[in-house]
């Protein structure tokens, strides 16, 4: 277990490293699930994409390898074929994704920033994979509403959301028409850092700070909504998974 | 998150041997934060009768053997995610897992679960029964291996759903023999404790419990097995304390 000098750096705001950002009692113990388990089973396709985002300036909100892993497996475990993806970055997840469907698998991935998709679609496009997405630049909710107009209610298996904060509440009414009864909605950060335990006077980087209590509300409206049942996992930075039931 | 003095003494605490408390045996940076999850996503959600075995467990002198509720809610996701039917539970204790499974499971499914001690799985019945699901387990009393092999015998081969394993350690590789042909292909078993109460990053001076330093071997070497086998995929998820779960691929 690492000594008190790293721990007392780690909980100085952990959203600054590169596949070290956890949830768990030390680094070292992260390290060993990485070792042991993620990387020798990461596929060459995501390592390559790891590596390219590890040189981004903003790699910071890339999905961490033990969430890729996860993500993956459990799309094989629900078997699911019409997926969804808010916010892309360059890709890490999407591509876990798209590794995980069928051939004829689709993943509809919005982004604001084309740009940062780009940098990972060449390990997307040599995984043979790229052909899934759908990718949309822009804002997410325009889509949204228009699928619902469209009467797309019920029609995706698995939606991942992976984006501002401040407005998972809002996609979260729409989602809940839009996945299946029986499937499955992921929305990623929902343990921010271990920040929504700090002490008022912790120091903690602005923008931890300021979507805080988004999060915190987003966890109190999930562990209440009738419509889901919910698992809030310490996978990268938490992971809750909601099962649609009605 | 806590002062730095608080945090230095949790860590001390914690890293002295966690297997100590029921619901505060937890792998994350501070029991603050573990305790933030079960009070937001996990009591409020709990079922009743889960509630009542844990309390009931809670006064049990063994109890830090228990499935935690975080875990207990996960699985019981996870096997509605997958739709189970079949299932095996080795490693039954008082029957936190064993129910959050049965409610998981449509009317008809079963679960075969064995124990060397009827007398634990007693304590939890009657919140089983309570909960209307007790039809669905068939509790063997005694050792397991003897059982797998029978199964085998009688060709059950890939006739399970999902297993889930919590029992002892130095016989996880000997179950995992067998298990991989009894559970189905695309079915999952959960390996519970692969990480040891964090032990399996211990520097060899750590101060270890005896039992715990003892097992950390084993499951070191599970560890490393599940990682190369050829014929699962799996996800090493720090919930509990520590799940594996391997899903079979051929």
């Amino acid at each position: 277990m690492a000594t008190n000098g790293e721990e007392q750096q780690t909980q100085a705001g952990r959203h600054q490293e590169v596949g070290h950002k956890s949830l768990l009692q030390s680094d070292a113990l992260y390290q060993y699930i990485l070792e042991t388990s993620v990387y020798p089973r990461e596929p060459e396709a995501m390592k390559e994409l790891r590596e390219v985002t590890a040189k981004h300036p903003w790699n910071i909100m890339t999905t961490s390898a033990d969430e890729g892993q996860f993500l993956n497996l459990l799309l094989k475990l629900i078997n699911a074929k019409n997926t969804m993806e808010i916010g892309v970055y360059t890709g890490y997840s999407l591509l876990a994704t798209a590794l995980a469907l069928p051939d004829d698998g689709k993943i509809l991935a919005m982004d604001v920033n084309r740009e940062n998709f780009e940098l990972g679609l060449p390990s997307i496009q040599k995984a043979g994979v790229a052909h899934k997405i759908d990718f949309r630049e822009g804002p997410a909710m325009p889509v949204l509403d228009q699928l619902l107009e469209e009467g797309k209610h019920g029609t995706f298996d698995f939606i991942f959301v992976d984006a501002d904060k401040d407005n998972y509440l809002n996609y979260h009414k729409r989602l809940i028409e839009l996945v299946k009864v029986g499937g499955v909605i992921g929305y990623d950060n929902t343990l921010w850092n271990g920040s929504v335990v700090a002490p008022p006077d912790a120091p903690l980087r602005k923008y931890v700070r300021y979507y805080r209590d988004f999060v915190m509300e987003l966890n109190k409206a999930l562990a209440i909504d009738p419509r889901i049942e919910i698992c809030q996992l310490p996978v990268g930075d938490g992971i809750t998974i909601c099962r649609r039931i009605s």
